[in-house]
């Protein structure tokens, strides 16, 4: 459904995309991560055809972005992470405007419109205007904006960013169902658990590139080596880092504060008699050690070195 | 040009629905040509005929001079102030404070002494004036009584000769009353026309003015519209639709052309029922020109958005672009009373184009002569759009940086 080939953009001097390379398959959810300024957003705006890319191509149901925009626009459907809905008109008058912007016409839009009201839950609210709506009854029209000309590829932008618990569960519910359905989703989130429900392949990206791909349970497997170490420690020193970086079995060591150090093993049981000896050493004091099986987000801080959320 | 129409529709809903800023768009303008309409009343409507102040002192009540100052002296172009000795007069004179003066002596009846007109530096023509005025009086006088002496005079040698009594008084006065009501009768044969393009009141100049100023506030709101879509992401939403940004802009465009000819069309309502205005005597030319006006508005808007960075700063920067091309375009003093520099800069200034037109329709005018003025508009929208469309292309494709 999308192939990205080597695509670059610069901003000046600045290269912001260094030749990324994706595939999405058709029917694929598709999960895209990545700290603040990792080349997300530029990535989404260029398949949408927001920005243009300078090099590489970008081709969606084998048409290239650059040179058929506007049938690519039909057959994309774009829920941005911010609210695009005009707060003073109504949730039918947004959805049937966004309808006919997509080309829908008469009582073909506006029976769209009242089908997507019922998809997100707010069938009941469609005269309402935008403005009266709680957070996450707003998040659920800005996904049903993006839903009325029934895309073959959902690209989500954090949609479920500042809302409630209940209806980040209808947001997940209904984009696990479309997906079911067959459409394709591009999805990106800072909250783990949400990529890890939706999508079964992603891809991270940092620094502008594509720094690792596939399904989770591989990449887990591959790059996280098997468990993880968190001690809670008071005051380490670098010499104390240093010297857990050496141990036999030890992958990958990152502190993101200086009284919290994760460790990167194979077998982490069999580590912690040696890193409490280490500790006595250095004179640091270990306040807890929590064993803890790799998954997204140890893969994501061992890759990146930050907390998605930073 | 469907999906111009949409964006155009939805742009309209939304101001529809934002009451404060509607209501605000129609009533400032109506509440301040009534005030400045009402205020300035006097002064421009002063103007087509100056009103004389003449001084007048007439000594130890000359009769004559009396009749001069209590009768043939009232008229409504005319003030009259009295003084109560000559010294008062020579007085108002030195400061200007009259246009001319005369002095009435005791013995001017008996044509013994003459009547001194008192002129005031830099007003000689008021004092010729007033000289003109005070001969017509007198010799009409002289003449009336001259004709009833002789008459009187003929009768008598004519009652001799045949032996007849009459009775010199009665007849004297009712001759005299006869002669003084054949003089003073204003004349029916009299027709007062004007030549040339009429006069507009301060209502209607007003109406006009506020016209123009007001309708440039919808380049202000149709520029910051436009950075509102950009904030609130609504103007990426409509660039994923497959729809070009030409469009885009095109209806945005629209949009603020409508709402600005709308506001035009209920303001000239409002005026016309509630301070009736006269907008001319033909609609026609004035929905012409409201309609080019309202383009000229609409493409400023787009070169507003195009070269401001943001709502604010569209906000600021139009807001006092407004003032300016307002004051320039004498939309808050009349053009006539600028000097020639600036007559000549508000040449430029499409309020200025619109407010001189509208005026020329309320005076009277043909179309030939409105032709230009519709064409000026019409270009200077469509040069704003051409500019402020390439500009903003050229930063949506650089991806808004």
């Amino acid at each position: 459904m999308l192939t990205m080939t080597q695509v670059k953009k610069c901003y000046g001097d600045q290269e912001v995309v260094k030749g990324v390379t994706l595939h999405v398959g058709r029917g694929e959810a598709f999960g895209l991560l990545g700290p603040n300024g990792a080349g997300k957003s530029t990535t989404i705006s260029m398949i949408c055809g927001l920005v243009p890319y300078d090099e590489g191509d970008i081709q969606v149901d084998g048409l290239s972005v650059n040179r058929s925009p506007y049938e690519i626009k039909k057959k994309i459907g774009v829920v941005p992470q911010d609210i695009a809905l005009y707060p003073t008109l109504s949730a039918l008058d947004n959805l049937l405007f966004w309808g006919k912007m997509y080309g829908l016409k008469g009582a073909e839009a506006k029976n769209r419109a009242l089908e997507v009201l019922e998809t997100v839950g707010l069938a009941e609210r469609g005269k309402d205007r935008i403005e009266t709506f709680s957070g996450g009854m707003k998040r659920r029209i800005n996904i049903g904006a993006a839903l009325l000309h029934r895309p073959e590829l959902l690209i989500m932008d954090e949609p479920t960013v500042g809302i409630d618990p209940q209806s980040r569960h209808h947001i997940l519910e209904t984009v696990k169902n479309l997906n079911e359905q067959g459409m394709t989703i591009i999805y990106t989130s800072h909250y783990m658990e949400e990529v890890e429900f939706l999508c079964k392949r992603i891809a991270i990206m940092d620094h502008g590139q594509v720094i690792a791909s596939g399904s989770t349970q591989e990449l887990c497997k591959r790059l996280a080596g098997g468990n993880q170490l968190l001690l809670d420690v008071e005051e380490a020193g670098p010499a104390f880092v240093d010297k857990l970086k050496q141990l036999e079995g030890v992958e990958k060591v990152v502190s993101p504060q200086q009284s919290e150090i994760h460790l990167y093993v194979k077998q982490g049981q069999d580590m912690m008699a040696s890193i409490v000896s280490i500790a006595s050493e250095e004179a640091v004091k270990i306040r807890q050690i929590k064993l803890k099986e790799a998954d997204l987000e140890t893969l994501f801080l061992q890759m990146t070195g930050r907390s998605l959320r930073d | 040009m469907k999906k111009m129409i949409l964006i155009a529709r939805k742009d309209i809903a939304i101001q529809l629905k934002d009451r404060k800023a509607f209501l605000l768009l129609l009533l400032m303008p109506f509440l301040l040509t009534a005030i400045l309409g009402f205020a300035l009343k006097g002064v421009m409507e002063g103007e087509t005929i100056p009103a004389e102040v003449i001084g007048v002192y007439v000594e130890k009540g000359d009769p004559l001079g009396e009749e001069f100052v209590e009768n043939y002296l009232q008229q409504d172009w005319l003030t009259v102030k009295r003084a109560i000795h000559e010294a008062e007069l020579e007085d108002w004179v030195a400061r200007k404070e009259i246009d001319a003066g005369i002095v009435l002596p005791t013995e001017w009846e008996e044509q013994r002494k003459s009547a001194k007109i008192l002129a005031v530096a830099g007003k000689e023509s008021s004092a010729l004036f007033t000289q003109q005025l005070t001969d017509s009086f007198s010799q009409t006088f002289w003449t009336m009584s001259q004709s009833t002496q002789t008459i009187m005079t003929n009768l008598a040698l004519a009652a001799s000769a045949q032996g007849a009594a009459i009775q010199p008084d009665k007849i004297q006065a009712e001759l005299l009353m006869e002669m003084k009501q054949a003089a003073e009768r204003k004349g029916q044969y009299i027709e007062v026309t004007s030549i040339g393009e009429r006069e507009v009141s301060s209502m209607q100049y007003y109406a006009a003015a506020m016209a123009a100023m007001f309708l440039l506030f919808n380049a202000v709101r149709g520029g910051k519209s436009l950075h509102q879509e950009q904030q609130s992401v609504t103007l990426d939403r409509l660039r994923m639709t497959p729809t070009r940004v030409e469009f885009i802009l095109g209806g945005k465009f629209l949009g603020t052309w409508c709402l600005a000819f709308g506001q035009f069309l209920v303001f000239m309502g409002a005026t016309r029922y509630l301070l009736e205005v006269d907008w001319g005597e033909s609609a026609l030319q004035t929905l012409c020109i409201g309609l080019a006006y309202s383009f000229a508005v609409s493409g400023l808007a787009v070169l507003v958005a195009a070269f401001s960075a943001n709502e604010k700063t569209a906000d600021l920067a139009g807001g006092i672009m407004v003032q300016v091309l307002a004051l320039l375009g004498g939309s808050m003093l009349p053009l006539s009373a600028f000097p020639e520099v600036m007559r000549k800069v508000a040449l430029v200034l499409p309020n200025s184009w619109a407010l001189t037109s509208f005026t020329s329709i309320m005076t009277g005018t043909t179309w030939a002569s409105l032709g230009a003025a519709a064409l000026v508009l019409v270009a200077i929208g469509a040069a704003s759009i051409v500019v402020g469309t390439a500009r903003m292309r050229g930063i949506a494709l650089s991806g808004g940086k």
